[in-house]
């Protein structure tokens, strides 16, 4: 069996045996194998591989199939778009907010203070556990008083709370002593 | 070329998606239908000689299962071809593991057809039938998908992982080797 030289339309053939082809491509391979044995030939050839393939293949039972299929899923209900509100959150969001801004921001300030109490006084905890005993000792440095927790206080005591802050010294009075060693050479040998 | 046919092929496909999906069920049945047969051929050539029926079938379920993910595009057949060649290749390996039964080889294949269908199958289509079983495996998959689907090269290529150009090559050597083969008669 030769092969034709015509590739393209060789190549169309296994499409045109399955009718897929457009009309013009239809007509062009048409026209072709009216003129060309060995692509008839390979045309019948496609048909005989068809036929050779679908020995030993059973008919499908398509019942069964279709008889195992899931169920086609619910359709999802659309989403019903909800009326806006302008004031959607509650007062006291707005009121836990504004004393995080308090608690968080007197943080930064005592952070700023000079000598180991800053340090503590940063850790919101500390201020917690450092409030009920602080009446009893002695905290020059540190002049801010209070009893109970953080969530227990009104909007006034937080107020006064920040008032206090404002007389608390936050900046080291003087700058750190110099660290340059001085080293000094005696006659028995160098001191430092 | 000849895209219009195949569009309107996967416009009906999506079409019965779409009325399956609304529940009639009639619109699943004409979908296997459609390609139940050719699933079958498929796997046949991919070597599952038992459980052909319960392979294709597995193949649907699995397709309706997840059938949101099909985006048309390439056509419901190939997606279809797409996971039951998984399934094969599944398979194939389970039976690997349990050496209930070794792999098939290309000679295998015929003699098993052979010994299974050669009392009452047509000679002529035996050797033609023998002449594509002696193909590599990739010449035969791809010649197999363009001869008995009608299949375009560019999809041809996403199925077996490879170029529109190899493709193309592949096919007009297996074609080469059948004519070859039958003309050694």
């Amino acid at each position: 069996m030769t092969d034709c030289a015509n590739v393209l339309m060789r190549d169309l053939l296994p499409e045109y045996a399955h009718g897929v082809l457009g009309a013009d491509d239809t007509a062009r391979v048409a026209a072709h194998l009216a003129a060309c044995d060995a692509c008839r030939a390979e045309l019948a050839l496609i048909g005989r591989v068809q036929d050779g393939l679908a020995l030993g293949v059973r008919r499908v039972d398509v019942a069964a199939i279709v008889g195992a299929l899931p169920a086609p899923l619910p359709a999802v209900p659309a989403v019903r778009a909800m009326p806006r509100r302008w004031v959607s959150r509650p007062v006291w969001q707005y009121a836990a907010a504004a004393g995080l801004v308090l608690v968080v921001g007197g943080g930064i300030v005592l952070r700023r203070a000079p000598d180991g109490a800053s340090a503590r006084v940063a850790d919101s905890s500390y201020v917690g556990a450092r409030l009920g005993t602080q009446a009893s000792e002695a905290e020059p440095d540190v002049g801010i008083t209070f009893g109970g927790g953080l969530s227990d206080l009104s909007l006034d005591d937080l107020q006064a709370l920040l008032g206090q802050l404002d007389s608390v010294r936050t900046l080291p009075s003087t700058d750190p002593e110099s660290m340059t060693p001085v080293i000094a050479i005696n006659e028995g040998g160098m001191t430092q | 070329m000849n895209e219009t046919n195949r569009e309107g092929d996967t416009q009906v496909d999506v079409a019965l998606i779409a009325r399956w999906q609304r529940g009639d069920q009639r619109a699943a049945t004409e979908l296997v239908e459609r390609h139940a047969q050719a699933l079958a051929r498929f796997a046949v050539t991919h070597g599952v000689r038992d459980g052909v029926d319960e392979i294709v079938q597995d193949t649907f379920v699995r397709a309706f299962n997840s059938i949101g993910s099909f985006r048309a595009e390439s056509s419901l057949r190939t997606w279809l071809f797409t996971i039951l060649k998984r399934l094969v290749l599944d398979r194939q390996r389970s039976e690997r593991r349990q050496r209930n039964q070794v792999e098939l080889e290309a000679d295998h294949a015929v003699q098993e057809f052979n010994a299974l269908d050669g009392m009452v199958a047509d000679e002529a289509l035996l050797r033609v039938r023998q002449a594509v079983d002696r193909l590599s495996p990739l010449q035969r998959e791809v010649f197999t998908l363009r001869v008995t689907n009608g299949m375009p090269y560019s999809e041809i290529a996403m199925l077996v992982d490879s170029t529109e150009g190899a493709c193309r090559v592949h096919y007009h050597n297996a074609m080469r080797a059948v004519k070859e083969y039958l003309s050694d008669d």
